[in-house]
């Protein structure tokens, strides 16, 4: 049977800077046409592997796709288009949302934190009693 | 072999999907068969390069697009917007032009 893997054209179209949410687009709508095609060859008698090689011709060159997309500026993605803006924007970015880090783990993974944090309060509830214990014995003996 | 795109199909494909969509919402299967079916089979194309002219289209606010689940299957169907209908007038007068000046071209005779 003829592979349809449009790995290749999703990677390249990523190197070349095109815009991550084109590039899922593009494959996916490129998948449901293969599927298509794939679908009408076998109504038309096609056997299996022929169908797929069938479809595979129908939808053409995928280099020729791939160029037609890279030669479109407005589907590159926004650091691609502005490198340098991105190279000064990118870090500062990631410095302003550093301290926040904690935050969002913790929102993310809220049940753990409130276990945890019940976990250290209970401990410190014992110790405490502890040593009120430990300092009523000293202090009635 | 995977059918190519010669050089001189640039700007058709825009134009036919432009004129189609005017017509009625589709996706880009149905499209290509309209395309196949509106030419009489005389414009052939590999079908997987009308996706990045629907995205330009799309990306230039003469097409809009949603998505829709049928059958199991997430499609993308494109409609014209009010700047594709302007940009389909545009380019039905300039096709027009052009195949008038071919036809003349072709209908005067020759000199050696």
């Amino acid at each position: 049977m003829p592979s349809f893997d449009l790995s290749e054209l999703q990677n390249d179209l990523l190197r070349s800077g095109v815009a991550p949410r084109h590039v899922r687009r593009t494959v996916m709508e490129l998948t449901d046409h293969y599927e298509d095609l794939v679908e009408r060859a076998l109504a038309r008698g096609a056997e299996t592997d022929e169908a797929h090689e069938r479809a595979c011709d129908d939808l053409g060159d995928l280099r020729d796709v791939a160029t037609a997309i890279r030669a479109q500026p407005e589907l590159r993605s926004w650091a691609a288009r502005f490198p340098y803006i991105a190279l000064i924007v990118y870090p500062l970015t990631c410095l302003a949302l550093l301290p926040a880090v904690p935050v969002i783990v913790g929102a993310a993974h809220a049940g753990y934190l409130a276990r945890w944090v019940l976990c250290i309060f209970l401990s410190g509830l014992v110790t405490a009693a502890m040593i009120l214990f430990l300092q009523l014995s000293i202090a009635l003996s | 072999m995977a059918q190519s795109n010669p050089p001189f199909m640039s700007g058709v494909p825009e134009l036919l999907l432009l004129r189609l969509l005017d017509q009625s919402e589709m996706y880009g299967y149905e499209l290509v068969r309209s395309i196949r079916a509106a030419t009489g089979e005389a414009i052939s194309l590999g079908e997987g390069v009308i996706y990045p002219v629907l995205h330009a289209l799309e990306r230039n606010g003469s097409l809009k697009s949603r998505r829709k689940a049928v059958g199991g299957r997430t499609r993308v169907y494109y409609s014209l917007t009010g700047n594709g209908r302007k940009r389909l007038e545009k380019l039905q007068t300039d096709w027009r032009r052009i195949q008038g000046g071919i036809s003349n071209a072709l209908e005067t005779p020759s000199h050696a």
